[in-house]
């Protein structure tokens, strides 16, 4: 365990200095001059010379490289924004990760709070009636964009608050109802995904001999199914939720741009087209790092549920 | 197990649990021996939804290349002499019209150019670059091996798209000043085919491990054919399978891509057509009239799932090992 737990410590290092100096070499390499973009069509030599210095820019590339990871390592420092007037990256970053990481987070649980029962039902009902239509159901959804869902929820939720009835806000960020239909959009693949993966599995245990015991020494089927099944059932679960989060990054970012969230996908976008680069920097290494952690979280979650997994 | 079919998959719909379909039994007593490609073609012909998918790809082509030929509406400017936004369909209209009273039929039809040409486009590029270094990494193996297994490390140490955001996003802007929007459009089918080639180079490399050691490139080593023969004549025509299955199921990826890009503002820029632009306009005008982004959610759709269904047929016919 220990030896795993440092070669996963080690990937995860060198994923944290890939992804900063990959993204710190394209940051640098974007072309135009920031500093006469913050300038603006002021002329002021000095001015500009100050200002470049205070980003360190007047000194070797790979000099700032070395700053800036030494500053990330020792200071979490990301360096200061062009545009927000030389605010800390950090602080910015720090504004927007809650936004991101609650829906994110709730995204999940709610995908596996309505995937596995329905993946366990389809697979107690095989090829009944509740299997075939919530799994073409599912197929559907998971071929379904979330881009392409919003606006089908969306206009329910206009017909509704139209026709008085009570509906949710569609834009921005602060209260709860306005949570709501981001989690749902960006629950939804994701529920379609791990409900087709607990039918599998489960169609796979119901037919095991541990399963025929239980129900032969007179087992009520719920006990047998939500106890002795459900345990081995939820493994490639747990397996999927590496892949999941990372998937979620996508729709997170196209999520939080269409519904307004100040999260981390929308403030990386936002910096990109105001070409405010210490901020996509930081934007990106942030998302890259979390979803690395949390690919190991969910890694750990798996040898702690299979004790069948030894060194 | 090789280690690098383990683990971070993404998720694609091959290792989506299977509902069913076995391949045809194949033993026919006394009949010719048939080619590989031919069981394989008999095989794919046998599933209705990957012929289904293939009939709507194909379809689905001739609408975008002819389409704009034949319906010769404006897809980037609206008739001014006769302006009605955000109209519902009618016969003038027959998709209605958008928030800048641009015909959608038109607009749709050269998205749908756009999707097309960038998944084609993209899987070229991915097979360009991902097969020779897989094919390299795989046959070679040492320190070559160890060095284009961790460039693929550091591009997959990016989660989603996370790359392409960030690669179409910063070059976006000096590309389009420079080149225009078929140079955005190329930068678009750059930063998706970055993402995609290390997967397949991975899949190319487990699958050359297992067939470099096979007896009858043993025996073409024996007789002193040279490594370039024995890659290129040998080896190379048994991961053909294998790249067709992974690229027709990474273009069910990559027009969804396309259109994230676009809908962020990153890719292909109005007044050009893209189904992602098409999408995100759509949204801010649903409460005057939801027709609008309904069409492009459609066929968007219905490209995914095609992709994925003609995806699934090759992954039965052709039974690339090292996919699963």
């Amino acid at each position: 365990m220990t030896v795993y737990l440092i070669r996963r410590l080690m990937g995860l290092i060198f994923v944290v200095l890939a992804v900063t100096c990959l993204t710190f070499i394209i940051g640098h390499a974007a072309p135009g001059d920031p500093i006469q973009t913050i300038m603006g069509f002021r002329h002021d030599p000095v001015e500009y010379h100050r200002l470049r210095h205070l980003y360190g820019l007047d000194r070797p590339l790979l000099v700032q490289l070395g700053d800036y990871l030494w500053h990330i390592v020792r200071w979490g420092d990301f360096g200061l924004s062009f545009r927000y007037d030389g605010r800390p990256v950090m602080s910015l970053l720090l504004n927007a990760l809650p936004v991101t990481l609650t829906i994110g987070l709730s995204a999940l649980a709610l995908a596996c709070a309505i995937g596995v029962p329905i993946g366990i039902w389809a697979a107690v009902r095989q090829n009944k009636a509740f299997d075939r239509v919530s799994m073409t159901l599912v197929l559907l959804l998971y071929s379904v964009p979330s881009f392409v869902l919003i606006p089908i929820l969306l206009s329910i939720d206009i017909w509704l608050d139209t026709h008085g009835y009570p509906s949710l806000p569609v834009a921005n960020w602060g209260t709860v109802q306005q949570a709501i239909l981001p989690i749902l959009v960006l629950a939804a693949g994701s529920a379609a995904y791990i409900a087709r993966l607990t039918r599998t599995t489960m169609v796979g245990i119901l037919r095991e001999d541990f399963v025929r015991t239980a129900r032969a020494k007179g087992l009520p089927r719920a006990l047998v199914v939500g106890k002795h099944a459900l345990r081995p059932a939820l493994l490639p679960v747990i397996t999927f939720l590496g892949p999941a989060i990372g998937l979620l990054v996508t729709s997170t970012f196209v999520v939080e741009n269409i519904f307004n969230l100040p999260g981390v996908g929308f403030t990386a976008v936002t910096s990109i087209n105001a070409r405010d680069y210490p901020v996509v920097q930081g934007t990106t290494i942030i998302v890259a790092v979390g979803v690395a952690v949390m690919n190991l979280i969910a890694d750990l979650l798996y040898r702690v549920l299979d004790p069948r997994i030894q060194e | 197990m090789d280690r690098s079919a383990a683990g971070q998959l993404a998720p694609t719909r091959q290792n989506l649990p299977a509902q069913g379909t076995d391949p045809e039994g194949e033993s026919q007593i006394g009949a010719r021996p048939r080619s590989e490609w031919r069981r394989s073609w008999s095989v794919f012909a046998a599933n209705r939804l990957a012929v289904a998918g293939l009939a709507g790809l194909a379809i689905l082509l001739v609408i975008a290349v002819v389409g704009p030929l034949v319906y010769t509406q404006s897809a980037t400017d609206a008739d001014i002499f006769n302006l009605t936004l955000n109209a519902w369909p009618s016969p003038a209209h027959p998709l209605g019209t958008d928030k800048d009273g641009i015909d959608i039929l038109a607009r749709l039809l050269a998205g749908l150019r756009v999707s097309l040409a960038v998944a084609l486009f993209a899987e070229l590029l991915n097979i360009i670059i991902g097969v020779p270094i897989g094919l390299a990494a795989g046959y070679f193996g040492g320190a070559l091996d160890f060095l284009l297994s961790r460039v693929a490390d550091v591009l997959f140490a990016f989660p989603g798209l996370l790359l392409a955001i960030l690669v179409a996003g910063v070059f976006g802007a000096s590309i389009g000043d420079a080149a225009g929007g078929l140079g955005r459009l190329a930068l678009v089918i750059v930063s998706l085919a970055l993402v995609s080639w290390p997967l397949l180079a991975r899949y190319v490399r487990a699958e050359v491990l297992s067939l470099r050691e096979r007896d009858y490139v043993e025996a073409a080593r024996a007789v002193g054919a040279p490594t370039s023969r024995i890659v290129l004549a040998h080896i190379a025509p048994n991961v053909v399978g294998l790249v067709l299955t992974a690229t027709t199921l990474d273009m069910a990826s990559v027009v969804v891509n396309e259109a994230v890009l676009s809908l962020l503002g990153l890719g292909v820029q109005p007044p050009h057509s893209s189904i992602g632009i098409m999408i995100s306009a759509a949204i801010t005008v649903l409460n005057i009239n939801w027709t609008e982004s309904l069409f492009p959610g459609l066929a968007l759709t219905l490209m995914v799932l095609c992709f994925s269904f003609v995806g699934d047929g090759l992954y039965d016919a052709l039974d690339p090992r090292s996919l699963r």
